[in-house]
């Protein structure tokens, strides 16, 4: 088990591993070329879950023949019992969207600690639908709706209820029988505040568990309640789900605009979670030892990820393309691995002069697939305080020269060139959604969001160096007196210099930027697949296919579902 | 209504904002306040004498240094809420602590002063002690003294009514801010009559707010949020399209 300190020893000073550079890593494109890996937060969710034996179990089964009402898990974790409510109404196909505006849903759920009573219930019941519109308490702390897929679910109920297994090939079209459309948490709506969750909660105590988990349980709850009413509509002929296609049916997901400023606005925390991918894979790089059996998994992993984006549909041109050119990389990693490998470094400095930034990154998951023993332990260090502190007395001097080394990127970007700052990000008052304007709208340019790092660096950057020539020797503190309006960026300036990796490496405001990068790294760390871009602003995916089930804990545990495969019939 | 620590963080951010407070500020005034709500020290209290001058400060010059040697330094605030000016006053006596050993900044028309709590706090975190003393009021005056240990998470706070003729109308809307890297501060007032706050009850009161969440009343969670509403755009069609579509 490793430590803390052993970590940071990895990550710099005389004994640090050979990292790849920030540079490399940061940069926008390869951040949204990112792919699930063994570190990802659903993977690790589930390793935990079925390690530690959790006992999840419905104790409240309230639902009428069409699979309306009131469901109730309770749920022992290693640390503490805690309760999965969800409530399922009627929703007719015209009032179904996936909107962060909408308001009223097929399925709605929440996360509570400890055991529910029957008036507690209530209360939710009372709230919980009403997502946005309603309010809960701090025992509540994750929130989550979401929407039945029209292809599949009906779908799923006719066959079962005739006695018919579903065809794999229609499940494979889409992959799940409900769409989540938000999950809520960190103390949205009057739930527990994440201070509360990281210092109580200790099985949640890890970025987004909580809301992992929810998802989870919404992916077991979908296949028992198409049983059920599949049971009650016909009961004589009624037959369950076959396990392997159970498997396969994972939870549909639509994420938009809202993710992305959750990257820019928690520098430290992406950092952190990049340094631990980084950390891993320069570990199997440095210390992951190759044999036959090491290449036959890696030759049988290659082919497992080249199957799995060959069965991933979209209709979006530009991830089709992405799809058929990781596709032709992994073809050609196969070949290279298949002369035979001597050295990690080797294969992956052949994948960056032959492969595209996704083949790049779907060879970094594989690596780190090969060695649960060097990656797996990094998974309890994905937290980081968030404290975003000035350093008042460094020198202003010093504070420059950080701005020159660290965000070398942000004084390269020529923001005088046409386009440089079209792009503006704002909230809409309509539920605070984010939003992506162009500045062409006055009005809305100035209520934009500050998102754009990057030219506030250059804008500090020049004040700093006219206050330096004039003040070679005074500090930031003294700096900021005089230029109180840059203490933001300065702030982060300082903060970002002690993290390994920094900030993401993108012009937020060019007229070109693809939000779509930002959407899909954050996704890739928790662990989605099958990308299916509907715009340049949102991406439906899907979460924990191919996951064991709720029965299967107790039983043995293989943690082999990356990138799943469509069931053999 | 109870509300979480981040509901409220994220509405004060929006308030100040839309107030023109500058990015950093505003993130940091949205923290005084929560700060203080969030040990018990009425911080949403006094966050409601400030809405109604929340605007104001748009119009106001920026703090200045009128004086300034290596120990000590004297800012002119021009009328501008602590919420909106005394981070960086904290930071400028912490650098000079740290080169001189121990540093006094005094700040003239400053309001809202209560909010200086959260400042030096964090400065006890990063390993300097800090302390502050301020009168507010006219009738009847009070005066005010808080203080953190270098390396303590809470600092105490104590408060009492002095009388009218101990007051001078010199130190109107001042407060000293002291600290150092060498000497542990700690404040009491003279005053028999006053009440303190230990650190212990601090931590208690945080433990409280963390478990439960804050209690707020309606009109002041309304009027943050009515202020906050600035920095939302009207909802359009077009608009719409900007989210990406349906």
């Amino acid at each position: 088990m490793t430590t803390y300190a052993a970590i940071q020893n990895s990550l710099t000073g005389n004994n640090a591993l050979p990292l790849r550079p920030e540079n490399q890593v940061m940069d926008l494109e390869r951040l949204g070329s990112f792919h699930q890996s063994r570190l990802s937060f659903m993977r690790t969710l589930v390793r935990r879950v079925f390690k530690e034996r959790w006992k999840i179990s419905p104790s409240l089964f309230e639902l009428d023949n069409n699979g309306f009402g009131t469901v109730v898990y309770t749920v022992e974790a290693a640390n503490a019992t805690f309760s999965f409510v969800i409530f399922s109404d009627y929703l007719s196909d015209d009032e179904r969207n996936d909107r962060v505006i909408a308001t009223k849903w097929d399925l709605t759920m929440a996360l509570v600690e400890g055991n529910v009573d029957a008036q507690y219930i209530e209360k939710l019941r009372q709230n919980v639908p009403k997502q946005e519109a309603g309010r809960v308490d701090s025992r509540v702390f994750v929130l989550s709706r979401a929407n039945r897929s029209a292809r599949n679910f009906n779908y799923v109920i006719d066959n079962l209820s005739q006695g018919k297994q579903p065809d794999i090939n229609k499940i494979a079209n889409v992959g799940y029988l409900y769409r989540t459309t938000a999950v809520y948490g960190s103390g949205k709506l009057g739930m527990a505040d994440w201070e509360k969750v990281q210092a109580k909660h200790t099985d949640f105590a890890r970025p987004f568990a909580g809301e992992m988990f929810v998802c989870m349980m919404l992916r077991n709850f979908s296949l028992l309640q198409v049983e059920h009413i599949a049971k009650m509509r016909s009961p004589n002929t009624f037959i369950p789900l076959d396990y392997d296609i159970k498997r396969y049916i994972g939870i549909g997901n639509s994420t938009g605009l809202g993710m992305a400023p959750y990257l820019v606005n928690h520098p430290q925390l992406i950092s952190r979670w990049v340094e631990m991918r980084e950390l891993a894979l320069a570990r199997v790089r440095t210390l992951g030892a190759i044999d036959q059996r090491i290449i036959e998994q890696l030759l049988a992993l290659l082919a497992r990820c080249l199957a799995h984006t060959q069965e991933t549909i979209t209709e979006d041109e530009w991830q089709t393309k992405k799809n058929v050119k990781i596709i032709s990389d992994l073809q050609k990693l196969i070949a290279f691995s298949h002369a035979g490998i001597d050295s990690w470094n080797r294969l992956i400095t052949y994948s960056e002069q032959h492969c595209s930034l996704q083949g790049q990154e779907m060879l970094v998951s594989v690596m780190l697939e090969i060695y649960p023993e060097l990656v797996d332990e990094l998974e309890d260090f994905h937290c980081t305080d968030e404290l975003l502190d000035l350093d008042p007395l460094m020198p202003a001097n010093t504070l420059k020269q950080i701005i020159e080394q660290r965000y070398n990127w942000a004084l390269n970007i020529d923001f005088d060139a046409p386009g440089a700052k079209e792009t503006y990000w704002y909230r809409s008052e309509e539920k605070m959604e984010p939003r992506l304007g162009s500045v062409s709208d006055i009005e809305g340019k100035k209520k934009q969001m500050a998102l754009g790092v990057g030219y506030a660096v250059r804008k500090c950057y020049d004040q700093l160096c006219q206050y330096v020539n004039e003040h070679p020797t005074e500090t930031t503190a003294r700096f900021l007196v005089t230029f109180p309006k840059v203490r933001g960026i300065v702030r982060r300036i300082q903060c970002m210099n002690k993290c390994t990796y920094g900030d993401i490496q993108a012009n937020l405001l060019d007229q070109h930027v693809l939000p779509m990068h930002l959407l899909r790294c954050k996704l890739a760390f928790f662990g989605v697949s099958k990308f299916d871009p509907r715009s340049k602003l949102w991406v439906r995916n899907t979460m924990f296919q191919g996951a064991p089930l709720l029965e299967d804990i107790g039983n043995t545990f293989s943690d082999n579902w990356f990138m799943p495969l469509t069931p053999k019939r | 209504m109870n509300i979480s620590m981040n509901e409220l963080k994220a509405a004060l951010r929006r308030c100040f904002e839309a107030s023109g407070y500058f990015v950093g500020n505003y993130e940091d005034a949205a923290n005084m306040v929560l700060w203080l709500e969030k040990h018990g020290l009425n911080g949403l209290g006094e966050l409601k004498n400030t809405l109604p001058y929340v605007g104001e400060d748009l119009h106001k010059s920026l703090s200045n240094v009128i004086y300034e040697d290596s120990t000590s330094a004297t800012i002119d605030a021009h009328g501008r809420s602590a919420l909106n000016c005394i981070a960086s006053a904290v930071d400028l006596a912490h650098a000079k602590a740290l080169e001189s050993g121990i540093a006094t900044v005094t700040v003239h028309n400053c309001h809202n002063r209560m909010f200086v709590l959260k400042a030096l706090t964090d400065r006890g975190r990063s390993g300097i002690s800090a302390a502050a003393y301020w009168k507010n009021g006219s009738s009847p005056i009070t005066e005010h003294a808080a203080a953190i240990k270098s390396g303590h998470r809470y600092p105490s706070y104590s408060e009492a009514t002095i009388k009218t003729n101990e007051h001078s109308i010199d130190d109107k809307q001042a407060l000293t801010i002291i600290c150092s890297s060498r000497v542990d501060l700690s404040l009491s007032l003279q005053n028999q009559d006053s009440t303190m706050i230990s650190p212990a009850q601090v931590e208690r009161n945080k433990n409280d707010c963390v478990e439960h969440g804050i209690t707020i009343a309606d009109d002041i969670w309304q009027e943050i949020n009515r202020i906050g509403a600035g920095v939302l755009v009207e909802n359009t069609d077009r608009s719409r399209q900007d989210a990406g579509g349906t």
